[in-house]
């Protein structure tokens, strides 16, 4: 696998929401990532209707029918209804076909019926527990490929969030330990990645699906979780920021194995991936507050081409289902993005959604085009090594976080970011080093199979 | 891409106010003479304070220098240590400038400056674990009250004859031994024998809240933080009953 | 015909004994209680019992815990011609059934309205038929060496006495680590004594899965690549490699070699808080975990109450050692050799504890002197010239002895402790306020010291027979309350779950384990009772022959 070397875009004003450099088409002829953005539904099963493949089946029926309907209803031209696998739905491969082939005859009635275009998203769990098993050759693993397979048989989409790394992640996240992240996320998450990404590749192709995206949820998402909003003090924002920042060296993995995008909604590493690889990308931010907080609602749409929810829970409102509620919402928000498109007013529009989120906190700054912009260059300018380009991505947004003095930093976040960027300072500068110093001081972690890396 | 030079209407950074409210010793007076004063207090400086205050009574009443000086530094330390800024012995130190301050105004007007209501506090008779009445000693005297320190191993009979001279608003007592915690009871007794309805705040290591609500007048304090804040109730009037349902259970 | 003879220590948190050959001199067996028989965790406890049930009761209660240790001993005791006590000043007063409330009340004006006289405390050899119940043949001698003060006892004077700091012409400072942590400091001829009642985290109590030393406890952790290897005490009390885990979620990386951990000791607690706090889970007064505590095994943890507690304990040791240095006028770094004795001063890594602040930071040699007690009691039935030498010593110790009490550098620094180890004060301010206050500074740690242990274990040798642990020390008492009705409120009030209850034909009996319950401070089993008939008193307050053998 070669490692990215180039931009797809020349600056970050060229990168703009609706417009990706390499749109993507789906089976029914909806375009993602050219012109206009497309708002992305994701229902999720209620607890209980796991049980059995029937009552799962009526639940996504349900759920993504009230989801279609509410587009119509309301005048929504497009839709991508995405359903994330409850384990279940992976550990038997078979449901999670049935599903999705429910699911796109569904769309295809819709569109029969009413003309609305809609596409729809299989995301594989990954079953695969980084601590109890072999990545590489286990059960699980056998059950996770199994399900891409059923499901690119019917889904347009298919995408998966990968869990490689988190054994070690979860360990240096309440340890504040930058070296850790840095193997977690890059050495680890980008190994299994590439070794699993060859193989999702080739099944769509197969198949003629397309092959998605991945997301480092597993880890960046869940520094950010625990770094909160400004009443938490656990876990400093700025170490959530350097975890995005190294995420997009592994979430990139997925395009460098022939991914073609659309990406992950809950991927907020994305822009940075779209600035590299100008592949569209999906992502979240205040609609997806149902799902979790985050200090990026609105700067999250600045270069997206899905809007999505990131999950919702199956169940009613005054407003309807939950499913038809986020819809309605989702489209209206894509609806004033393409307005602003057609009138010509999109980069005013693109600036009042940055604007707003800025300098809200570390994540929302990173993310803006032009800071993302250049991460993907660092990333792209050291790419002798998954390791390299991702510790040359976490030093670009450190110092562009102490570089903005309209950034503000707690005094915590502050000396703890300067002591980050010490510590990475010091660690070797070729992988194999790396590697080796962090094989003695990760070794023993619990769960951690260097075997499950290849290593 | 244009940025908004005002962001007071797009979002607020809370965490930031916070932080900046905090480190900060806020001023006390304009009055640069009783700033200085105040400033002694803030700092615990019980060398310069004799100086400071002698200074300022030069030209301002004793009352203006302890109220507007004294008390206000010492109001200004406990909001410090209440945000976690100041600890422990930076309030004892200041607690004690501000009384040494409070000295030196009574010597010139010649007679005691009129602080809130008397609190009497002890440790209970046999025990000497004294430390944490120290503490609540100096929150009390933080928070304006005239605190009759009776000190430590005090018997009975005497705990209850300061009350009687005294009249306080609140009684306090510490122990930290299960062997000396008895002594509350029996003193709780005795002032109800003689009419006085004093709320008796009980704290210490050895004391429950199970053991101090068992008997009348009885409230348990858990933290010495909370002294202060009880020692306001029974100066606004409520009785050790309603001290207890508010406080305990 | 072998004559032979008992040395015992008395300790607070558990008893201790050897069968000794006088003609030979070897130790033949050695016996342990994991508790004190009588109820509650410290003196006060046991004070506090003797003074609402009875002296003699308590008394009565000790000396047959006395007598089922020696049985425990196997041997011929017909044989014993001595037995030697150590132990504090009220254990041995409790042994020897006089006055303890100068003990129970350390503020004068308390006595003094009490009008107690305080009893001599001075070395005796009496016949074992003065003290009743004991059973030893008469005409056994029963030594009883002498007491300094309330606080200091025959047990610091074994301290000072074992470690041999006086024959040497340096700066040295003697600590026992226990609940009472006893301390003296030797410069230039004077010593300096003091005592500061850490509290019995030292020694594994008051700490949520604490436990004494025995088999099965955790004794010590080591750092092992970001993870912690336990050590874990095996069935001969020596410590041994156990389990390796990850501190923040108590998974085990490996399960080890050595015996399953069961609970963690005093030398566990202080390991725990100073690893915790070198890899960042402790950010003083904060666990930094998801729970807020840090996990050994699965069902093995620390809270930050623990932490609390373990710091009141670490700090009023090293603000006694700061105390005493005042006193001497010398700083914490002319100390040049630390003894360290007790269970908790030898099974604790003196380089873990200096970091902590237990041992002074810039001593050049640190001695693990093992249980001093027990082997000053050995030293006395082998030679009656060294209860003099305990005399002598009581007398110059009286010169410099110093009351914590009414101390107010101790005072001082003690509430610097405080505000380290529960509001997370920095070091760097405490040492600010020690200069303020002309106090002695207190500086971090130097080179490593070089570590002398002079015993293996607690106790060196326990004799060809081995030792033997008995865990139920206290006796199990049953009773059945008029009234009672079975309903169970007791049982399931009692904290230490110490009450079993068993429905017969037309009554309930109920049953108490004496040394598990905490003590008439407690008393939740008769404020719980409906039928206000559950009587503490009735499972003390019963004649010997109902107790005669509650354990068999
Ligand atoms: C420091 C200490 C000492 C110092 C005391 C110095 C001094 N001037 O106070 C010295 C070394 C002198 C000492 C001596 C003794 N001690 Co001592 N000591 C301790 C220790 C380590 C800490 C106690 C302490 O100061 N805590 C800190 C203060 C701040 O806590 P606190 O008083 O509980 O106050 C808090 C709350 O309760 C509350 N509070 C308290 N009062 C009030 C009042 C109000 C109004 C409110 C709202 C709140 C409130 O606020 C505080 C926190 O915010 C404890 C062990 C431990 N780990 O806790 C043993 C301990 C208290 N001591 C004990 C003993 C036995 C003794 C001795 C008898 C030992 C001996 N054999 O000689 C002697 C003599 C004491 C006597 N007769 O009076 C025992 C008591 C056991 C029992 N069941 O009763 C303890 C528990 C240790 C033990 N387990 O063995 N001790
Ligand atoms: S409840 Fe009763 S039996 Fe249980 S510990 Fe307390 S006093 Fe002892
Ligand atoms: S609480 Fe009273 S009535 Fe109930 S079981 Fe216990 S002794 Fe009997």
């Amino acid at each position: 696998m070669k490692l990215s070397s180039s931009m797809a875009y020349g600056s970050s004003a060229e990168m703009m929401f609706g417009f990706a450099r390499k749109p993507v088409e789906t089976k029914q002829g909806l375009t993602i990532g050219g012109g206009y953005v497309i708002p992305e539904i994701v229902p999720h099963p209620r607890p209980g209707s796991e049980k059995t493949i029937k009552t799962l089946l009526r639940e996504f029926e349900r759920a993504n029918f009230d989801a279609l309907e509410r587009c119509v209803m309301v005048g929504h031209p497009h839709l991508v209804v995405e359903n994330e696998h409850v384990y279940q739905m992976t550990a038997n491969p078979g449901w999670g076909g049935e599903i999705a082939a429910q699911s796109v005859r569904q769309t295809l009635e819709f569109k029969d019926k009413y003309g609305l275009k809609s596409a729809y998203r299989s995301t594989i769990a990954d079953i695969r527990k980084p601590d109890m098993v072999n990545l590489r050759d286990s059960e699980p693993t056998s059950k996770v490929l199994e399900s891409f397979n059923e499901c690119a048989k019917y889904s347009d989409i298919i995408s998966i969030e990968s869990l490689g790394g988190k054994e070690i992640s979860d360990y240096s996240l309440i340890r504040n330990d930058i070296t850790g992240l840095l193997f977690a996320q890059a050495v680890l998450g980008g190994r299994d990645m590439e070794w699993l990404w060859s193989q999702i590749v080739k099944i769509a192709k197969k198949h003629d699906c397309i092959a998605g995206g991945d997301t480092d949820c597993a880890q960046a998402n869940t520094a950010m979780f625990m770094a909160g909003g400004f009443l938490s003090k656990d876990i400093p924002h700025t170490l959530a920021a350097l975890s995005r920042a190294i995420s997009a060296g592994r979430t990139l993995v997925a395009y460098e194995c022939g991914a073609t995008g659309p990406g992950k909604d809950c991927a907020y590493e994305n822009p940075v991936i779209k600035a590299i690889t100008g592949v569209p990308i999906s992502a979240e931010g205040k609609t997806s507050a149902c799902a979790h907080p985050d200090l990026c609602g609105n700067v999250m749409g600045a270069v997206c081409d899905l809007w999505s929810n990131e999950a919702v829970e199956y169940n009613n409102m005054f407003g309807g289902s939950t499913s038809a509620v986020f819809a309605e919402m989702l489209g209206y928000d894509t609806a004033a993005m393409n307005s602003a498109i057609s009138l010509g007013y999109q980069k005013e529009y693109q600036a009042c959604l940055v604007n707003s989120d800025r300098y809200r906190g570390p994540h929302g700054f990173m993310l803006c085009p032009d800071n993302a912009w250049l991460i993907g260059k660092a990333v792209v300018d050291n790419n002798e090594s998954m390791y390299t380009r991702a510790r040359a991505a976490a030093d670009k947004c450190g110092k562009l976080m102490l570089g903005d003095p309209l950034l503000r930093m707690t005094a915590f976040e502050k000396e703890s970011l300067l002591s980050y960027m010490k510590e990475m300072q010091s660690l070797p500068d070729k992988e194999e080093d790396f590697i080796d110093l962090c094989l003695s001081k990760y070794g023993k972690v619990k769960g951690f199979k260097p075997a499950s890396y290849g290593l | 891409m244009k940025h908004s030079p005002n962001s007071s209407r797009i979002f607020t950074r809370y965490d930031i106010n916070i932080e900046v409210a905090r480190p900060k010793i806020r001023d006390i007076s304009e009055d640069k003479l009783l700033q200085k004063v105040a400033d002694c207090v803030v700092k615990g400086d019980e060398e310069a304070i004799e100086s400071a205050v002698k200074e300022a009574l030069k030209t301002r009443s004793p009352l203006k220098v302890t109220n507007e000086g004294l008390i206000a530094g010492m109001k200004e330390v406990s909001r410090l240590w209440d945000e976690g800024i100041y600890f422990l012995p930076q309030v004892i130190l200041s607690s004690d400038t501000m009384i040494a301050g409070i000295d030196l105004c009574e010597d010139k007007m010649g007679k005691a400056v009129k602080k809130k209501p008397k609190v009497v506090t002890h440790t209970a008779e046999g025990d000497i674990h004294d430390i944490g009445q120290v503490i609540v000693n100096a929150l009390l005297n933080a928070a304006g009250f005239d605190v009759i320190n009776l000190g430590a191993d005090v018997p009975v009979d005497e705990v209850v004859e300061a009350c009687k001279l005294h009249n306080p608003v609140m009684l306090t007592g510490t122990a930290l031994m299960t062997t000396t915690m008895t002594a509350f009871p029996k003193i709780a007794e005795k002032l109800k024998e003689l009419g006085l309805n004093i709320p008796f705040v009980c704290g210490g290591g050895a004391v429950s809240e199970e053991y101090v609500t068992s008997f009348d007048l009885g409230i348990w304090g858990k933290e010495a933080s909370q002294a202060p804040g009880m020692a306001e109730d029974a100066l606004n009037g409520l009785s050790w009953w309603e001290m207890r349902t508010k406080w305990n259970g | 015909m072998s004559r032979l003879a008992i040395a015992m220590d008395i300790g607070t948190s558990g008893l201790r004994a050897q069968a000794l050959d006088l003609s030979s001199r070897d130790i033949i067996s050695t016996v342990i209680t994991t508790r004190h028989p009588l109820p509650g965790a410290n003196v006060i406890d046991h004070i506090h019992f003797a003074l609402e049930i009875g002296l003699e009761t308590a008394n009565r209660i000790i000396i047959q815990a006395v007598n089922r240790i020696i049985l425990e001993l196997h041997i011929n005791t017909e044989k014993v011609v001595r037995l030697a006590v150590c132990g504090n000043p009220i254990q041995l007063s409790l042994f020897q059934g006089i006055e303890i409330r100068d003990l129970a009340f350390a503020g004068k004006r308390k006595l003094e309205s009490l009008g107690v006289v305080s009893p001599e405390r001075e070395a005796v050899i009496t016949a074992t038929r003065n003290i009743p119940g004991l059973n030893l043949p008469a005409g056994c001698d029963v030594i009883i060496p002498p007491s300094v003060c309330h606080e200091i006892g025959a047990d610091s004077l074994a301290m000072i006495i074992q470690t041999g700091m006086l024959e040497k012409d340096e700066t040295s400072l003697a600590t026992d680590y226990g609940t009472n942590a006893e301390m003296a400091l030797l410069h230039q001829g004077r010593v300096f004594t003091g005592s500061t009642a850490a509290g019995p985290a030292l020694e594994g109590q008051q700490i949520s899965c604490g436990m004494l030393a025995v088999p099965g406890a955790v004794s010590d952790l080591n750092s092992d690549i970001s993870c912690q290897r336990l050590i874990v005490l095996d069935s001969e009390m020596i410590p041994a490699e156990g389990p390796l885990v990850d501190m923040s979620d108590g998974s085990v990386i490996d399960a080890g070699s050595g015996v399953r951990p069961i609970g963690i000791t005093g030398t566990g607690t202080l390991a725990i808080v100073l690893q915790a706090m070198e890899s960042g889970l402790i950010l003083l007064p904060c666990i930094r975990t998801m729970d807020s505590r840090l996990h050994l095994t699965g069902d093995i943890f620390f809270t930050e109450d623990d932490l609390m507690n373990a710091g009141k304990a670490i700090g009023s040791v090293r603000a006694g050692h700061i105390t005493l240095c005042r006193e001497a006028g010398i700083g914490l770094d002319d100390i040049r050799t630390a003894y360290m004795s007790g269970a908790s001063g030898t099974y604790v890594d003196p380089v873990k504890a200096q970091k902590l602040g237990m041992v002074p930071p810039r001593v050049k040699t640190v001695f693990q002197v093992g249980n001093t007690s027990l082997s000053m009691a050995r030293d006395l039935v082998f030679d009656l010239s060294k209860l003099d030498l305990m005399s002598s010593l009581a007398d110059k110790l009286r010169e410099h002895h110093c009351l914590f009490a009414a101390s107010d550098t101790f005072k001082k620094v003690f509430i610097l402790e405080l505000s380290y180890w529960t509001e997370g004060m920095p070091i760097s301010m405490y040492r600010k306020f020690l200069k303020k206050y002309g106090f002695p500074d207190l500086p971090p740690p130097g080179a490593t010291p070089e570590i002398v242990h002079t015993v293996k274990r607690d106790i060196d040798d326990l004799g060809r027979m081995g030792l033997t642990i008995i865990p139920d020390i206290g006796g199990k008492v049953r009773a059945t309350m008029e009234g009672c009705t079975a309903c169970m409120n007791c049982v399931e009030e009692c904290p230490e779950n110490a009450i079993t209850i068993i429905q017969e034909a037309d009554s309930a009996a109920v049953t108490l384990d004496q040394s598990l319950c905490s003590g008439v401070a407690c008393r939740r089993c008769e404020r719980v009772c409906p039928h206000k008939c559950f009587d503490l008193s009735r499972f003390f307050c019963i004649t010997s022959e109902e107790l005669a053998t509650p354990w068999e």
